[in-house]
C-alpha cells in the first residue's frame, strides 16, 4: 500500500531547507506519495528510508527496446492495472509478420508496406512498428534469406519467428545488427536461444504455459546473459491471453513472486486477429505480431492504441488560431472554441459532417475545455478581444458576426461589448452544430 | 475485489409473464472480464429506429429498405444477424414539433410482435414530451420488462414513474463521469428506482473522438463498485451513437466504407465489454456477429491451465 | 467585521517607553549623549545599549531634548527584527502616551484597533472602506490597475484608507496621532504587497510569485501613514500568493499552530481559503467559491442588509416557511445565511433532490414554473417589501450548490492529502464576516464543511483584526509568525487532478459520498420517509 503523505513526512528532516526543490518538507512528502519524484532529490536521508520511500527501484515492468536508430521502440517501464491509476507509458509495438515461405519479393513489399504506412491522425503520425519472419520452411538458410530481403528496410525493427536456435543463428548472422526481438526460448532450446540473445545483444521472447516455468525460463535466460527478456504465456484463444496477461501484470505491479516484471509477447495469427489485437492492446501487451491487415482493421486498431496510451491527465492542446473547414469563402461563418484538443476535434469531425464552409477561430485557454474556462475565468470577453486583434480575423472574412459554443452563453453580451462583434449563441452539444448553421446561414 | 454486481432482468419469457422466446439476467460479476468471475457473457444488441431519415448513411446503404420496414428489421435482427437484444431507438421523437406519443408506444408493440428478443427503448429527450412518450411505451411493453431509456440527471422522474408504473428496468445516463453516474443512481434509489432495475449508461465517444474517457469511467465503475460502492454496483450498458458519422467511415473509400464501419464500431464495443459493460449496442449489423464471436472467446478465457 | 474576540495573551508590546533621569554630563563623566540616555534605558530595564540602534533624526533631536528637558526624558524604544531601534525621545516623563493600532486591511474594509500599551487596553476602534475600491471592486482588477498605472495612486489610497480609520479612532479616543508608535497590518498578499508600494503583477500570472512573503518591517513615514514617523509598521507574513497575511492572523488567532490534534479553517468570501492542520504540519489552499454563497449571482440574492432574509425554518409537512429578516422589517431578498438555511430547509422537506432540482411534481401554491427554471415562493407580494414575490430559483439553487462545493472540495483535498477524515477534526474555525452569522447545522447539513459535531464549529469573527492585535500587545505572538507562515504548505488546487473529482462529488447535497455526512443521511433518510408516509396516508 502506498504511503500517506504524512506517514512519508514523519521520515523527512522537517527542516523546509527546499533543496530538494520543494518549499517544505511536506511539499516534498506529498509529491513522493504521490509517486512524482525521487526520494534521492533530499540529500539529508539515510539509505534506509531512501530504500523505505521506494527510490531508485526498478519498474514493476522493465522496459525493452526492440530495434535500432529513429524506428526503435521501447515497452514495459509500466506501473499501474489500469489506465486511470496514473497512465500507460509505453504503446504496444505491432508487428506484420510475413513467412519466409513466400517469394523474397513479397517478403520486401510487405516491409516496405509496413516501413511507409502512416495515418495523420489529432496531430500525430500513427506508424507500424515492424516486420516479424516466421520461419515456416524449417529450413535457416530460406529464413536467413527472408532476413536478407527485409535488408534495404533500414532499421525497421524485427522480430524473427522460429522454434529451431540454428534458423535464428543463420538469420542473426544476416540482421543481428538491427537487434531483432527473437522468438522463443522454451524449456527445452533456452540454453541456445540465450546464448544467441547474449551473443547479438537482442531482446528474447521466453515461451512458456505456467507462471512457474515462465518466471524460471526468465531468470535463466537472464542469467545466461540475455540482455532483456519479454514473456510469451503461450494463449490457445485470445480470451486465456487476456486472463493470463491480466495475471501477470497484477502479479508484476504488486512486485509478487516470483519475479515476472517482463513486457509481454502476443502472436494474434493463431487467435482470430481483429479481436485478439484489441485485446493486446488493451490488456497490456508489449509487442503483438499480426498478419497484413485490412486498412480498415489498421486503423482502428491504431486509433484504439492511440486513445488508451494518451495520458488521461494531461489535456492536450492545439495551436491557437483560425483554422478553416469545408473551404470557407469571406462570408463563411466564424465559430469560437477553445484550444482543448478533445474539444477542437470533436467539433472539427461534426463540422466536416455537416459539410458548411466556416472558420474555427480556436483561442487559447491553456487547454481547458469550454464550460471549464469560462468558470476557471480563462475564457472571458479580454481573451477574445485579444485573440481577434492577433489573428486578424477581421481581415479575414468580411462580415462580423461570431457564433460562441452554447456553455459560453453568459459571455455573449461583454464579448459584443469588448470586441464590437455580433455575437450568436450557439448549442451547447457540437452535434447540433449542423443544424444550427443550416437554419442561421438561411436566416 | 470481493462484492457481485447486482443482476438485473433484461426481457420476459412466457413463464415469467412476458412473451419474449428469451430472457436474460446480466450482471452478477465479481471481478472484471479476465481478472476473476465477470458475470454473465456481455449481451449484444442491434439499434433500429422509427424514422431513418437521421439514421447513419453506411446503415441504410446496408439495411436497404428493411429501413421504411421496423417489424421486418426487427425481425431481421433475430433471424439473419442473431442479436441477442434489439435496441429499439424512437428517432421520430427527437424531430423538431414532433407531438404523438401515442405512435411512440405503437413502434414498441410493433417491434415487441416482430421478435421474441427482450427490448432495449431510447425514448424521447425533451421533457416536455418524456412524461406522455414514456407512459405509452412503459404500457406498451408492461410485463416484458422492457430496459427502458434514457433518464438523465435533469430528466430522470418521467422515466422512473413509467418504470415503476409497468414492471421495467432504466437506462441512467452520465455525461463520461463516474461521480455524475453514481449520483443519478442514489436520485433514481430515492424516487423508489431499486438497485436491480438500473442499468448504468456512462456514455460512449465514438473511437479516436473521446472513447478513452468513457472506457477509463467504465472501468472506473466497475473497479469502485467491486471495491464496496453498492450505488455503482450496477451492469452497465454502452453504445457508441457516434461511431459511423465520424470522418474515417464517412470519407472511407466506397469499398472499404461497410469495413470501416464495422471495424469502428467493433474495436469500440468489444474494448466495451473488456471494461464491464453487460450490453452493448451497435447499428451496423454485420458487427453483430464478429461481436459476438469475440466475446464468446473473451469470456471463455480459462487462464493458466 | 470590528468584533474581535477578547485577547487571552500577556500584554508584552514590542515598543515601550523608560522615563529616565540622567545625570548630567561632567568633566569627569563626559560621554556622549547618545551612550548616556541609552545606558540610562539599559539601567532601567531596557534591552542592552549596545543593541540599541539609533537613527540619525533622533540624534539631531537628543541634545536639545535632553537639556532642555533638564535631563529628565522618556525614550521610546522598539524591538525590529535584528534588535531594537530608538524610535523617540521626549522631555519629562511621557510614558503614558505610548499608543498602538493593530489594522485589518481587507480587500473592501479597512479595520483599526487602537491600543493604550502602555495600558494593555483598547481605546477605540474605527472601520470605513478601502479607497482602493475605485480602482477596482475585487484583487484582480486592483492588480491590472497597477500593470497599467504603476503602484503608485494604489499605495497613497491604501496609506489614505489606513489614516482615515486611525484618525477616528484617535479622535473617539482622544490622543493624538503622533503618539502611536507601532502599528501592525495584516492583509492578504495583494494588500500588503499595495500597502508596501511592490508590484503584485508577477503574483497573478503562473507561477503565481510574491515579490515578500517573511514578516516586513518599515517606518510610517515611508508609508505615508500619519502616526509618528519613526513609528514601525510591521506587515504580516504570507503563506503564497493567495494565502496572505490575513489567513496567518486567522491561524495565530485560532491556536491551531499551537495544538497537537488537527483543525481545519475556513475564510468564506467570493474567494475562500482553507487551512488544515496544527502544531506539527499545515496544509492550506484558496480558490473561487463565486458570489453565490453572498447573494450573488441569485435572483433576490443581497448582503446583510436591513430587509434580508437571514433565517429561514421550513415546516416538512406544510412546505411552509418562517422567516426573519435583518432589522425585523418586511423582506426585500435574502442574504447567504438565509440561503443557507433554505437550501438545508428544502431539501430536509424534499422539495428539492440532492441536485438541488425543485420536484415540479408536488402540488403546492409555492412551487410553481417560473420564467426560465422552477421556482420556491419564499415570501409573498403582499408581505414583503420588494413589491413582488420573494422567491429562490433552481438556476439560484445550482449556483449556491456550485460555491458550496467548491469549499468543501477543497477541504476534502487538505483532508485527502492528510490522511485526515473528518471525525480527526478537533475543531472547524469558521473566520471572515460571512462565517459568523450562517447556522452550523444547516452549513453541515448542505455540505458546506464536513460533518462535524456541532459544538466544534467555532467563529474566529474578524480573526485578521484579532491577530493583528495579538501582534501589536504580544511580543511572543509576533514571533509566531514567522514560524506559521513557515510551517503551512500550499497546495495549488488547478494543478491537483483530483480536485474536479472532488468538486463534482461535492456538487450534491450534502455530498456523493454519504459515508462523509452520516448523521445528515440518517436525518435525510428520515426526512424521505415521513415524507412517504404522509403521502401513503393523504
Ligand atoms: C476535466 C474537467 C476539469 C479539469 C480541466 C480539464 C479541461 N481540459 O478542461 C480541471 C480539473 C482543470 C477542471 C477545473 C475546474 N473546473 Co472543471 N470540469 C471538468 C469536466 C469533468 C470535463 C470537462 C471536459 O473535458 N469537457 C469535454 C469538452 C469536449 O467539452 P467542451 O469543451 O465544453 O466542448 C463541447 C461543447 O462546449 C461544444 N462546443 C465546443 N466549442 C464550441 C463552439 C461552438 C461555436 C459551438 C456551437 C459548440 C461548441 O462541443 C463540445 C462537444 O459537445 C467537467 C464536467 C463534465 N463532465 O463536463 C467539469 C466542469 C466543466 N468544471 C467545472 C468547474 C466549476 C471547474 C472549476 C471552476 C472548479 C473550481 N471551483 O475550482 C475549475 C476551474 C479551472 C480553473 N483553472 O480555474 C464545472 C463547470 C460548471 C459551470 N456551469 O460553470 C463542471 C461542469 C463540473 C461540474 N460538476 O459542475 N475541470
Ligand atoms: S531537501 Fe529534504 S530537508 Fe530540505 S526541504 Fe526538501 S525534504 Fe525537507
Amino acid at each position: 500500500m502506498a504511503m500517506k503523505a504524512l506517514e512519508v513526512y514523519k521520515l523527512l528532516p522537517k527542516t523546509n531547507c527546499k533543496e530538494c526543490g520543494f518549499p517544505t518538507c511536506l511539499a516534498f512528502a506529498m509529491k513522493l506519495a504521490a509517486g512524482g519524484v525521487e526520494p534521492e532529490r533530499c540529500p539529508y536521508l539515510d539509505e534506509e528510508t531512501k530504500a523505505l520511500l521506494g527510490g531508485a527501484t526498478r519498474p514493476p515492468v522493465r522496459a525493452v527496446t526492440v530495434g535500432v536508430g529513429a524506428r526503435s521502440f521501447t515497452v514495459g517501464e509500466e506501473i499501474v492495472m489500469f489506465r486511470h491509476e496514473k497512465t500507460f507509458y509505453h504503446r504496444p509495438g505491432i508487428m506484420v509478420c510475413a513467412a519466409d515461405t513466400s517469394p523474397v519479393a513479397e517478403i520486401r513489399r510487405t516491409a516496405e508496406e509496413v516501413r511507409d504506412f502512416v495515418v495523420h491522425r489529432v496531430g500525430q503520425d500513427l506508424t507500424l512498428d515492424g516486420i516479424a519472419l516466421r520461419c515456416e520452411s524449417g529450413d535457416p538458410d530460406r529464413f536467413a534469406a527472408a532476413a536478407m530481403a527485409v535488408g534495404e528496410c533500414g532499421d525497421l525493427p524485427r522480430l524473427l519467428i522460429a522454434a529451431d536456435p540454428a534458423a535464428h543463428e543463420a538469420a542473426l548472422r544476416v540482421c543481428g545488427q538491427f537487434l531483432p526481438l527473437i522468438h522463443a526460448a522454451t524449456t527445452e532450446n533456452h540454453a541456445e536461444m540465450a546464448a544467441l540473445a547474449k551473443r547479438y545483444g537482442c531482446p528474447l521472447v521466453v515461451r512458456a504455459e505456467t507462471q512457474v516455468k515462465l518466471a524460471d525460463l526468465a531468470a535463466q535466460c537472464t542469467a545466461a546473459g540475455a540482455p532483456a527478456v519479454l514473456l510469451d504465456p503461450a494463449p490457445r484463444t485470445m480470451g486465456d491471453f487476456v486472463a493470463r496477461a491480466s495475471h501477470l501484470r497484477e502479479h508484476a505491479v504488486t512486485r509478487a513472486a516470483p519475479d515476472l516484471g517482463y513486457p509481454l509477447y502476443l502472436d494474434t495469427v493463431p487467435l482470430g486477429t481483429d479481436a485478439a489485437l484489441a485485446a493486446g492492446i488493451l490488456r497490456y501487451a508489449g509487442v503483438i505480431a499480426v498478419p497484413p491487415l485490412p486498412h480498415p482493421s489498421l486503423l482502428a486498431a491504431l486509433t484504439l492504441r492511440q486513445n488508451i496510451y494518451t495520458d488521461p491527465q494531461k489535456p492536450i492542446q492545439v495551436a491557437p488560431g483560425i483554422y478553416p473547414v469545408n473551404n470557407p469563402g469571406r462570408d463563411a461563418p466564424v465559430l469560437l472554441s477553445v484550444n482543448f484538443s478533445l474539444t477542437y476535434f470533436t467539433l472539427l469531425g461534426y463540422l466536416e459532417a455537416a459539410k458548411v464552409p466556416c472558420y474555427l477561430f480556436v483561442v487559447d485557454t491553456a487547454g481547458l475545455s469550454v464550460l471549464t474556462a469560462v468558470a476557471g475565468g480563462k475564457l472571458d470577453e479580454e481573451v477574445v478581444k485579444k485573440a481577434i486583434e492577433a489573428t486578424d480575423l477581421a481581415g479575414t472574412v468580411g462580415h462580423r458576426t461570431i457564433v460562441i459554443p452554447g456553455f459560453a452563453a453568459p459571455l455573449s453580451g461583454r464579448i459584443e461589448e469588448a470586441t464590437g462583434w455580433t455575437v450568436r449563441v450557439g448549442p451547447r452539444d457540437a452535434a447540433e452544430i449542423g443544424e444550427f448553421l443550416e437554419t442561421e446561414t438561411e436566416g | 475485489m470481493t462484492e457481485r454486481i447486482t443482476e438485473v432482468a433484461v426481457g420476459a419469457t412466457r413463464t415469467e409473464g412476458g412473451t419474449r422466446t428469451r430472457s436474460y439476467r446480466i450482471g452478477g460479476a465479481s471481478a472484471l472480464p479476465g481478472m476473476g468471475d465477470a458475470g454473465s457473457r456481455p449481451l449484444v444488441a442491434l439499434e433500429i429506429c422509427d424514422d431513418p431519415a437521421l439514421w447513419p448513411a453506411v446503415v441504410l446503404e446496408e439495411v436497404g429498405d428493411l429501413a421504411g420496414d421496423l417489424a421486418g428489421w426487427a425481425r431481421a435482427a433475430e433471424e439473419w444477424w442473431n442479436a441477442d437484444l434489439v435496441r429499439l431507438v424512437l428517432t421520430s421523437t427527437r424531430r423538431r414539433g414532433f407531438d404523438d406519443p401515442a405512435a411512440a408506444g405503437r413502434a414498441v408493440e410493433e417491434v415487441l410482435a416482430a421478435t421474441g428478443l427482450p427490448l432495449v427503448v431510447e425514448g424521447s429527450a425533451d421533457p416536455a414530451l418524456d412524461t406522455e412518450v414514456f407512459r405509452r411505451c412503459g404500457e406498451a411493453g408492461e410485463g416484458e420488462r422492457l430496459l427502458l431509456g434514457t433518464a438523465e440527471a435533469e430528466r430522470y422522474r418521467s422515466v422512473a414513474a413509467a418504470a415503476l408504473a409497468y414492471g421495467h428496468a432504466v437506462v441512467a445516463q452520465t455525461p463520461i463521469d463516474i461521480n455524475l453516474a453514481k449520483q443519478l443512481n442514489i436520485l433514481l434509489r430515492e424516487t423508489g428506482v431499486s438497485h436491480d432495475r438500473i442499468v448504468i449508461d456512462p456514455y460512449t465517444g465514438a473511437l479516436g473522438y473521446g472513447f478513452e474517457y468513457s472506457y477509463s469511467v467504465m472501468e472506473r465503475v466497475r473497479t469502485a463498485a467491486l471495491a464496496g460502492d453498492a450505488d455503482l454496483a450496477m451492469p452497465m450498458i454502452s453504445a457508441a451513437q457516434d461511431s459511423l458519422t465520424v470522418k474515417e467511415v464517412r470519407e472511407a473509400p466506397d469499398e472499404e466504407r461497410a469495413g470501416t464501419a464495422v471495424e469502428w464500431e467493433f474495436y469500440a464495443a468489444f474494448a466495451a465489454a473488456v471494461a464491464g459493460a453487460g450490453i452493448v449496442c451497435v447499428r451496423h449489423p454485420r458487427t453483430v456477429g464478429v461481436l459476438k464471436e469475440a466475446v464468446a472467446d473473451l469470456w471463455e478465457g480459462a487462464g493458466w491451465p | 467585521l470590528v468584533d474581535a474576540r477578547p485577547l487571552d495573551v500577556p500584554v508584552s508590546p514590542s515598543v515601550r517607553k523608560y522615563a529616565l533621569t540622567l545625570a548630567p554630563p561632567t568633566l569627569d563623566d563626559p560621554s556622549a549623549d547618545l551612550a548616556r540616555l541609552l545606558e540610562g534605558v539599559e539601567h532601567s530595564g531596557g534591552p542592552a545599549a549596545t543593541k540599541i540602534y539609533a537613527p540619525l533624526e533622533m540624534l539631531r533631536k537628543i541634545p536639545v531634548v535632553l537639556r532642555h528637558g533638564r535631563w529628565r526624558c522618556t525614550a521610546t524604544v522598539a524591538l525590529v527584527p535584528g534588535g531594537y531601534r530608538l524610535i523617540n525621545v521626549e522631555e519629562g516623563e511621557t510614558r503614558a502616551r505610548l499608543y498602538g493600532a493593530a489594522v485589518d486591511l481587507g480587500t473592501t474594509t479597512v479595520v483599526a484597533y487602537l491600543w493604550d500599551l502602555a495600558g494593555g487596553r483598547v481605546l477605540s476602534t474605527a472601520s470605513n472602506y478601502n479607497r482602493q475600491i475605485s480602482c477596482g471592486e475585487d484583487i484582480l482588477s486592483r492588480v491590472n490597475y497597477a500593470k497599467k498605472n504603476g503602484t503608485g495612486h494604489l499605495q497613497e489610497l491604501a496609506a489614505v484608507s489606513i489614516n482615515t480609520a486611525l484618525t477616528a479612532a484617535a479622535d473617539a479616543a482622544g490622543i493624538d496621532l503622533e503618539d502611536i508608535y507601532e502599528v501592525t497590518v495584516a492583509g492578504n498578499t495583494v494588500m500588503t504587497h499595495l500597502l508596501l508600494g511592490i508590484d503584485p503583477a508577477y503574483m497573478i500570472a503562473e507561477p503565481y510569485v510574491p515579490v515578500v512573503r517573511r514578516t516586513f518591517t518599515t517606518t510610517a513615514q515611508r508609508l505615508g501613514l500619519a502616526v509618528a514617523p519613526t513609528a514601525g509598521v510591521f506587515t504580516f507574513p504570507a503563506v503564497s500568493n493567495f494565502i496572505g497575511g490575513d489567513i496567518v492572523a486567522d491561524i495565530l488567532t485560532s491556536g491551531m499552530a499551537d495544538q497537537d490534534e488537527v483543525s481545519l479553517l475556513i475564510d468564506i468570501g467570493t474567494n475562500f481559503e482553507a487551512v488544515l492542520g496544527g502544531r506539527d504540519w499545515m496544509l492550506a489552499c484558496a480558490g473561487a467559491a463565486g458570489p453565490a454563497l453572498e447573494g450573488g449571482e441569485v435572483l433576490f440574492g443581497m448582503r446583510a442588509n436591513p430587509g434580508a432574509i437571514e433565517r429561514v425554518r421550513i415546516d416538512e409537512a406544510t412546505l411552509e416557511p418562517a422567516f426573519e429578516t435583518i432589522n425585523r422589517v418586511p423582506p426585500v431578498g435574502i442574504c447567504g445565511s438565509g440561503l443557507i438555511d433554505l437550501l438545508a430547509g428544502l431539501i430536509r422537506a424534499c422539495v428539492i433532490d440532492r441536485t438541488g432540482q425543485i420536484d415540479t411534481g408536488i402540488d403546492h401554491p409555492r412551487i410553481r414554473m417560473g420564467r426560465h427554471f422552477p421556482e420556491y415562493v419564499v415570501a409573498w407580494e403582499e408581505e414583503s417589501g420588494a413589491g413582488k414575490d420573494i422567491v429562490i430559483t433552481g438556476h439560484d439553487i445550482r449556483n449556491l450548490i456550485m460555491s458550496k462545493a467548491a469549499v468543501l472540495a477543497a477541504c476534502i483535498t487538505l483532508m485527502d492529502a492528510a490522511g485526515i477524515g473528518h471525525d480527526d477534526l478537533a475543531n472547524v474555525f469558521f473566520s471572515g464576516a460571512f462565517g459568523n452569522y450562517i447556522e452550523k447545522e444547516n452549513a453541515v447539513t448542505i455540505g458546506l464543511i464536513p460533518e462535524v459535531p456541532l459544538e466544534r464549529v467555532k467563529n474566529l469573527g474578524n480573526g485578521a483584526i484579532t491577530g493583528a492585535n495579538q501582534a501589536l500587545v504580544s511580543r511572543e505572538r509576533r514571533k509566531a509568525l514567522d514560524r506559521i507562515a513557515r510551517t503551512v504548505t500550499y497546495i495549488e488546487l488547478n494543478a491537483d487532478p483530483g480536485f474536479m473529482d472532488r468538486y463534482t462529488q461535492s456538487c450534491f447535497l450534502p455530498h456523493t459520498d454519504l459515508a462523509l455526512f452520516p448523521t445528515v443521511q440518517r436525518m435525510l433518510e428520515e426526512c424521505r420517509l415521513r415524507k412517504r408516509w404522509g403521502q401513503w396516508q393523504a
